[in-house]
């Protein structure tokens, strides 16, 4: 029982840090119908572009508003390189065949990967410690304060860009935009700037997802982002891609399933269990969880 | 295109028959990386330019076709050449295997379920399933070649086994370009709906395709283990995969463009060695400007007999 509480713990803590990055590529895909695979190497760089705020511009402070400060710097910095991925390499290969893109992506995340390893060496760094050591110890189920805060901070996040997208009028646009493009731009929607819009939140998301990977495991890598990326976007498929509920749940039910599985059986095999689940649920199931059945044949 | 057949790929044949006289025994060795990957892209070439559909797993059936060689040869003592059948079938058989259940899947999801068999491949690997794969460090100290009594251990007969798999592989394309199978998987590509509804079994298709490729890739994974006597499992790791599938978009799956794209991709870092830290940060722009400029590819594929009357855009293809 202790394990299994454990392991629940920490399902939910790496499950929202999946939910995070997972929220990146399922609205890239639901308006461009394109898997961005830049997206993980960009949330890799974000624990590198932290750490070097932290070293350089916040003289490595720790008080809350520094922390503070830099999630805040490291979004808006990943949030810019979003933009400038999506303007880049993306708009001139939007009337383009679809395989161009993912070509296209697949250079961008060679480029991102490649460039945190020229600026930032190929070596293992150690992030921050960012968050104080504190834990609790309930009857033989340890947490501590870092996944308290990687668990609330994620839930607020995705509560907020619920309530976004499906309360505000750019949230309608969004939603519009990922329906019918054509149909979208006829009603007036920019669907330009709401691209433009989805990279910004997905990349900023993704930045505090890989600040949470830097404050959890600490060691960060620069060719970390395809695990990390390759996970959240099986949380997206899992949760029916295009859905942002569905990330989410995707996100949380992948976190617990790494988590049972590196408990119960064996880490050397979590990769492999995790790709025989997607395999079979996209075989019984292929739209996911929450997505939507569509008419066109899968 | 006509001209290239008629005498482009001579002058290649030609010229890739006598090179290995003229190079050192480092560029030897890079030689026949070159027909190695060359082979392999092709492969996947069929799969992924031919039908059309999205797989990014194709170094999992290279390895396999070299862990069968590496295997065989090193625990059941046989030689090189007789795991060769083996080498092919095996890899032929999980092409089928594992393409049976997914094969109907869309472009994307195929994507990622292939890179998944990728991965669940390669950890197998590295967990020493059964005991034979000999874990992260991989089978080393294979047997060289040798054929009716006669030892081919130089590097001379590595690269004319490589070069012989790559003009078989060539031979395989010319003759899908010009028949019944190869214009099915062309329709299936083009329109799926239209080929199965002027009765192209397109399942069956999809499945011949994925084998025929995964065969190809697994003989290549036999030059493989050959070349270096030696396999492991980052060898094909699913990056490679993604290299393959780059080359093939980059190069419009022609069969210039896709050794081009080899030569790019496995040559050229040779040439320029001191720039090696620097090179997926160029391949990456490199792959982003390509896909801008040519969106169809840098020598964009024409298909068969298709008289000029019917082809609307004169960039047909990919």
């Amino acid at each position: 029982m202790d394990i299994f509480l454990q392991q629940l713990a920490n399902g939910l803590t790496i499950g929202s840090m999946f939910a995070l990055v997972a929220l990146g590529y399922t609205m890239v895909y639901g308006v461009m119908k394109l898997i961005n695979f830049a997206h993980g190497d960009m949330v890799a760089a974000s624990a590198f572009v932290g750490l070097t705020i932290y070293t350089q511009v916040m003289g490595q402070a720790t008080s809350l508003a520094a922390v503070i400060i830099i999630f805040l710097l490291s979004a808006l910095v990943m949030a810019c390189v979003g933009v400038i991925l999506e303007r880049v390499a993306y708009r001139p290969l939007r009337e383009a065949p679809r395989l161009s893109a993912v070509v296209s992506a697949l250079g961008a995340s060679l480029v991102i990967q490649n460039g945190i390893m020229l600026i930032w060496g190929p070596r293992m760094r150690i992030f921050p410690e960012l968050v104080p050591q504190v834990y609790w110890d309930l009857g033989g189920v340890v947490i501590s304060l870092i996944q308290v805060i990687i668990l609330a901070l994620s839930l607020i996040l995705m509560v907020a860009l619920y309530l976004f997208v499906e309360k505000t009028r750019m949230g309608a646009a969004i939603r519009a935009s990922s329906i019918d493009q054509d149909a979208a731009r006829l009603m007036g929607i920019n669907v330009n700037s709401v691209i433009a819009l989805i990279f910004i939140i997905g990349s900023s998301l993704g930045a505090v997802g890989g600040l949470f990977i830097g404050l959890y495991y600490r060691g960060i890598t620069f060719n970390m982002g395809w695990q990390y990326g390759l996970y959240a976007f099986i949380a997206a498929i899992l949760g029916g891609i295009g859905n942002i509920p569905g990330a989410m749940l995707g996100g949380m039910l992948l976190g617990l399933f790494n988590a049972f599985i590196a408990g119960y059986v064996s880490s050397t095999w979590a990769d492999a269990f995790t790709f025989i689940l997607l395999i079979l649920i996209l075989i019984v199931r292929p739209t996911g969880i929450l997505g939507e059945r569509v008419a066109e044949k899968v | 295109m006509k001209k290239y057949e008629r005498f482009g790929l001579p002058i290649f044949i030609i010229m890739m028959a006598i090179l290995p006289h003229m190079l050192n025994d480092r560029w030897q060795a890079v030689a026949i990386t070159f027909l190695i990957f060359a082979v392999v892209a092709l492969s996947q070439d069929i799969i992924l330019g031919k039908c059309g559909m999205f797989n990014m797993g194709q170094a999992l059936f290279f390895g396999m076709g070299a862990y069968t060689t590496a295997i065989l040869n090193n625990e059941y003592g046989w030689s090189v050449v007789a795991t060769i059948p083996l080498a092919i079938i095996i890899p032929a058989l999980f092409g089928i295997i594992l393409a049976g259940p997914i094969v109907h899947l869309r472009g994307d999801y195929l994507l990622v379920v292939t890179i998944g068999f990728n991965i669940v491949f390669v950890q197998v690997l590295q967990n020493n399933l059964g005991g034979i794969t000999g874990g992260p460090n991989g089978i080393f100290g294979l047997d060289s070649l040798s054929l009716m009594g006669y030892d081919l251990m130089s590097q001379i007969s590595v690269y004319y086994f490589a070069f012989l798999v790559l003009l078989l592989t060539l031979w395989v394309m010319h003759n899908l370009a010009n028949s019944k199978p190869g214009r099915a998987l062309h329709y299936l590509r083009e329109d799926q709906l239209a080929a199965e509804s002027i009765g192209i079994n397109t399942r069956i298709y999809k499945i011949f395709a994925f084998a025929l490729g995964a065969g190809i890739a697994g003989l290549a994974g036999t030059v493989f283990a050959v070349q270096y006597s030696a396999v492991s499992p980052e060898a094909f790791e699913f990056i490679q995969s993604v290299l393959f599938f780059s080359i093939v978009l980059v190069g419009g799956s022609s069969i210039p463009g896709i050794l081009l794209g080899v030569f790019v991709m496995f040559v050229v870092p040779e040439i320029f060695r001191e720039f090696a830290t620097w090179r997926y940060f160029i391949f990456g722009f490199a792959m982003i400007l390509a896909m801008i400029l040519r969106p169809r590819g840098i020598w964009p594929a024409t298909f068969g007999k298709i008289p000029k009357f019917l082809i609307k855009d004169s960039n047909h293809g990919a």
